[in-house]
């Protein structure tokens, strides 16, 4: 699904990501962990196409297709999706409308059908209620004065709509409370299908207690400094990232 | 200056009519004061030029074509700027009669920065006097429209009198196709307790469109304005409301779109008579192209004038590098226990939030006019009239 090769990128001439090695198979479930500042974000704004995040070195393939080729949108219609750590908010533009309109470029550009709008309000309003969110946010502006776990879940929402190939999710689980935390782990886990795949960026385990990675990676200053099983991920849970610096010395 | 006094404002274009009087003084005020330049204030930002080098003709131009609008109205069209007053179907409690000379000796439009205003008063081919009574149900359409072969010069002059508790939705439209000059000059009065919703959804091709409207506004009455100007060759709408009884409010609203070679400038006042009175205003200009916007929003809030509030707003995106954006809250406050806030910005495209758009897929192109639709349609979302509201967002997308 997902081959990231020796990947270097710098953000205004910066290096941020320093040698990142990561292959993601199809319907796996990676955690992605690593102190603040360490790329993860990064790695997401890279995957989706971001301006400013340039590849300086290696590569990115998804499915076998070169990722630095593509427009964000080619890479959204190819099936790449990102959850933001921190979603914008979008005066003006109604969340429902947006959503339809995001569907429908994607199929568009894969040479599908549009949906009509009595079919997407029904695949809409099962997420939302998946989710317990409130309806009238759909109503609302794109994440315009969300709470902060609105957004998240609003993020959830999106993808669910989506229906990616390849989920990225960048701390959506930050900001939630313990209910909500649930809703969107089985959210995700919904999503599950053998075939979806998803790189999970978090601080904590207990999102993860809910989704059973198939493995556990943690990103230092660029690098994928140790991978595991959830054996890893309850380690730096006990005793925190400073065994890592042990281990590099 | 008088460039302009030759080719519009010759004594030997004065009709010819029993307002002989009333034009003739019209006349003497524009002679005296003259046409604003550029060192005028109010007109620092809007050249004549344009202007200045037409010539405008007598000949009658083409029937110009009425708007198409999605909703149930009276129209009142004004065809090449000139209503046709017979066989008016006018709905019961509105009724449409000249103004007297009475009233129009009483007109003052003040100096050179009121040119336009004397302008009118001597040229004006009708004056008519709108007045309206009761809750008026279904919109009533001021239909202002030109032909393509419009090159002469026309002068409407309307004045709008709501009557105490009255209530009515006047709806603008204006759709130049021509190259002449549409000079308007409105005279509103809301009685006690009256509620008057104004909008006005402008397109201009090349003619110059200068508009004054000045509404006063008793006790308790609310007036509210919304303009949608999507842009002319040079266009000035000159907005004055005056608050002259407590409990009077103004609410203003508005979108201006610029592209091209456009030029369009509002000039809005906002005058708090006496205490007790509120305003709100909202103004948001989008340029591309070489457009030209220009926003100038005044508040004055005079003495004695205690325990009033407003709040003016104004936020503008810059599209492109050779486009132009001058916005400004000017605040004058003579009172006490006031509250007056004001913000004025003037911003790109947020780069965040296109790239989110198109990490969900939304093509750039496709992207930014979604911004840029959703960032010109927040002044019209307050709008009750769902069917008024879509309208106006309607006519924004087809230009973003
Ligand atoms: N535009 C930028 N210019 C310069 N440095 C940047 C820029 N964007 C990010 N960085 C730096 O890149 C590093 C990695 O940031 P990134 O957001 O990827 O970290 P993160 O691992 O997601 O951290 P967190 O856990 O706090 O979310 C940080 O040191 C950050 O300051
Ligand atoms: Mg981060």
């Amino acid at each position: 699904m997902l081959n990231i090769k020796n990947l270097h990128v710098a953000v205004n001439g910066k290096e941020i990501l320093k040698g990142l090695d990561l292959d993601v198979g199809p319907g796996e479930l990676h955690a992605l962990m690593g102190p603040n500042g360490s790329g993860k974000s990064t790695l997401g704004y890279a995957l989706a196409g971001r301006d400013g995040y340039e590849i300086t070195d290696g590569s990115v393939a998804f499915e076998g297709q070169d990722l630095a080729e593509l427009e964000p949108e080619e890479r959204a219609a190819a099936g790449l999706f990102l959850a933001f750590q921190y979603p914008v908010e979008i005066p003006g533009v109604n969340n429902a409308y947006f959503l339809r309109a995001a569907l429908n470029a994607q199929r568009k550009a894969r040479g599908e059908e549009e949906v009509d709008s009595m079919t997407f309000l029904k695949t809409v309003r099962e997420s939302i209620k998946t989710l317990k969110m409130d309806e009238a946010l759909l109503k609302r502006a794109v994440n315009e004065g969300f709470s902060g776990g609105e957004k998240k879940r609003n993020e959830i929402v999106q993808m669910a709509v989506l229906q990616p190939k390849l989920a990225v999710l960048d701390e959506t689980d930050s900001g939630l409370d313990i209910d909500a935390l649930k809703l969107v782990a089985e959210g995700i886990n919904g999503l599950r299908d053998g075939k979806r795949s998803f790189i999970v960026i978090t601080h904590y385990q207990r999102l993860l207690d809910y989704l059973t990675p198939d493995r556990v990676h943690v990103l230092s200053d660029g690098r994928i400094v140790e991978s595991g099983g959830q054996e890893l991920s309850h380690r730096l849970e006990a005793e925190g990232y400073a065994f890592l610096e042990e281990s590099a010395a | 200056m008088s460039a302009l006094i030759d080719s519009l404002a010759t004594e030997a274009r004065l009709p010819a009519d029993d307002h002989a009087e009333v034009r003739r003084r019209a006349h003497k005020a524009l002679l005296k004061h003259g046409f604003p330049d550029l060192k005028t204030e109010a007109w620092k930002y809007t050249s004549l030029r344009v202007l200045e080098k037409r010539a405008f003709s007598d000949q009658r131009p083409g029937l110009s074509s009425l708007p198409e609008l999605p909703f149930a109205a009276t129209v009142l069209h004004f065809d090449n700027g000139i209503l046709d007053a017979t066989d008016l179907n006018l709905p019961a409690g509105v009724s449409l009669q000249p103004q007297t000379d009475e009233k129009l000796a009483a007109v003052d439009h003040g100096d050179r920065a009121g040119a336009f205003g004397w302008l009118n008063l001597a040229r004006f081919e009708q004056a008519w006097q709108l007045r309206i009574e009761g809750q008026q149900e279904q919109p009533l359409v001021l239909a202002i429209s030109t032909a393509e072969d419009f090159h002469g010069d026309v002068h409407p002059r309307l004045a709008i009198e709501l009557a105490a508790g009255a209530t009515a939705q006047i709806i603008e439209v204006h759709e130049d196709r021509g190259e002449g000059l549409v000079n308007i000059v409105q005279d509103i009065a809301l009685e006690r307790g009256a509620n008057l919703h104004h909008l006005v959804s402008r397109h201009s091709a090349q003619s110059a469109w200068i508009q004054r409207s000045e509404a006063k506004v008793a006790r308790d009455a609310d007036y509210r304005f919304h303009a949608l100007d999507r842009g002319g060759r040079l266009t000035r709408h000159d907005l004055a409301v005056t608050l002259t009884e407590s409990g009077a409010q103004a609410e203003i609203d508005g979108t201006v779109l610029v592209n091209d070679r456009q030029h369009v400038d509002f000039h809005t006042a906002i005058e708090h008579e006496v205490g007790h009175t509120n305003s709100r205003e909202s103004f948001r200009i989008l340029a591309d192209g070489s457009g030209v916007g220009v926003f100038n929003g005044r508040i004055h809030i005079h003495r004695g004038a205690d325990d009033s509030h407003s709040d003016l707003n104004t936020a503008n995106l810059l599209l492109s590098e050779s486009a132009r954006i001058n916005a400004k809250p000017e605040l004058e406050i003579y009172a006490e226990e006031v509250t007056a806030s004001h913000g004025a910005t003037i911003g790109q495209l947020d780069d965040q939030a296109l790239f989110y758009l198109r990490t969900r897929g939304i093509p750039a192109d496709q992207a930014s006019a979604l911004l840029k639709q959703g960032f010109a349609a927040a002044p019209f979302e307050n709008i009750e009239s769902e069917s008024i509201r879509n309208w106006l967002i309607g006519e924004l997308g087809q230009l973003l």
